[in-house]
């Protein structure tokens, strides 16, 4: 019991820590250890912990998204660039533009360059005129049936090892191309092409060249 | 040590998780303006308490987390924190890993639509000369459903006289461009024609097929030849 009318002064860090020893002493003795708003704050604590972890996976799983857009993206405008070069050769800047294709391949497309682009170039040299090229549609191959490949058959390999490139993405490419002879009829030709691209090096390379037919 | 944890789990780790779960949820919003203004005043209002708290601890020598009679305010400041980073996983969750999984499950949908329409439209057997337009009906919008019934009627007529019969199978389909209504599929086709004393023919189409989500649903609204012949 207090007299009335007197301060009492305050406890030294000393003191406090004394009495709280004794209040835990106390509490323990009275009941238990921990409060139900502690237990309350614990449990609340975990939920916030789960939380903070979800949140992470959420920004996380978004980003991983956003990048594979913005690699499908990356990966259609190469084959654009790539196919526009091959759209537009005439037979005046073939073998420039036949370098600068084989530039922009990988794999056994580049080896056999030659072989694989040889239907292009016979085309261009035999129209020998001022030619014209439009891409038509470009998508992202989400479906592919091989209507050619025997069933039971195993499905083509893949145009680069796993060691060379992670993956490689197909590019559905439509385009034509209007060759205008001189005194003659302009001519149109019409590409389906179904191209490969791989990215090596943090470059992104066509692979794989093929014509729908 | 016991004092110890409680600042550190109540007047350090509390506040900051709840500036934490309001920047999450700026972050996920993609910084609005509202949300910019709300979020700032939040915060400020956040550390104001965490300055005070700390002012009473100096003049005090107690904080909220060390406070014995303030179990209910400590407690109060858990729930704000994990209210904080609950809506942050909220807002997250519905504003950008349900429109992410949308758009994966649309590209699929749409690429699935578009194939089987085009197969469909391209398809013909003179036994049953309407079921291929039918089944590409099915799944175009009702006015094109209509549209496309009455063109391709009178060339039905025709096609079954002649007893001609057509197979088109998909070689490829990508998306060229989606968003949250509205598609537009790529499908090359490989088409076989049968005619009585003709040899089997076999042309390569290209489509381009335009879909739309009225309610809920991807439906064809346009077939066109992408490079036909002019």
């Amino acid at each position: 019991m207090r007299p009335a009318g007197t301060l009492t002064p305050m406890p030294s860090g000393d003191d406090a820590t004394e009495d709280a020893t004794v209040d835990t002493v106390d509490d323990v003795a009275a009941g238990p250890a921990i409060s139900i708003y502690g237990i309350a704050s614990a449990v609340l604590a975990v939920v916030a912990v789960v939380a903070a972890v979800l949140a992470a996976m959420i920004w996380s799983g978004h980003r991983d998204h956003a990048d594979e857009l913005d690699h499908r993206t990356r990966v259609m405008q190469a084959a654009v660039d790539w196919t526009n070069v091959l759209i537009n050769m005439t037979a005046g800047n073939v073998d420039a533009s036949l370098q600068t294709l084989q530039d922009g391949t990988v794999g056994q497309l580049n080896s056999d360059f030659d072989a694989a682009v040889r239907p292009y170039r016979e085309v261009v040299q035999t129209l020998q005129s001022r030619t014209t090229g439009r891409i038509e549609a470009v998508a992202f191959e989400s479906l592919h049936h091989d209507l050619d490949r025997e069933p039971g058959t195993p499905p083509p390999p893949s145009p680069l090892p796993p060691e060379m490139s992670a993956r490689t993405d197909t590019v559905l490419v439509i385009a034509s191309s209007v060759s205008e002879n001189v005194g003659g009829q302009p001519q149109t030709v019409r590409w389906n092409l179904r191209l490969g691209v791989s990215e090596v090096d943090g470059q992104l390379l066509i692979s794989q060249l093929e014509t729908v037919r | 040590m016991r004092n110890v944890l409680r600042v550190i789990a109540f007047d350090l780790a509390a506040p900051l998780a709840a500036i934490a779960g309001l920047l999450l949820i700026g972050m996920f919003l993609g910084w609005p303006l509202w949300w910019v203004s709300a979020c700032s005043i939040l915060c400020v209002l956040i550390v104001q308490a965490m300055v005070v708290n700390a002012v009473l601890w100096r003049r005090d020598g107690v904080t909220v987390g060390t406070d014995d009679d303030a179990a209910g305010l400590r407690l109060t400041t858990v729930v704000l924190a994990t209210a904080s980073l609950a809506a942050a996983v909220l807002v997250g969750y519905t504003g950008l890993t349900l429109p992410d999984e949308r758009l994966d499950q649309d590209s699929a949908e749409v690429v699935r639509l578009a194939s089987a329409v085009s197969e469909a439209t391209a398809t013909f057997s003179p036994q049953d000369p309407t079921s291929s337009i039918n089944r590409a009906a099915e799944l175009m919008a009702p006015e094109q459903a209509e549209a496309f019934k009455a063109n391709f009627g009178k060339s039905t007529e025709d096609l079954a006289r002649k007893n001609i019969s057509a197979q088109a199978q998909t070689i490829s389909a990508g998306v060229e461009v989606i968003g949250p209504d509205a598609a537009s599929v790529a499908v090359v086709l490989r088409s076989s024609q049968n005619a009585p004393g003709q040899q089997p023919s076999r042309a390569v189409l290209a489509l381009r097929v335009a879909l739309a989500k009225p309610d809920d649903r991807w439906l064809v609204v346009d077939v066109a030849p992408i490079n036909a012949p002019s």
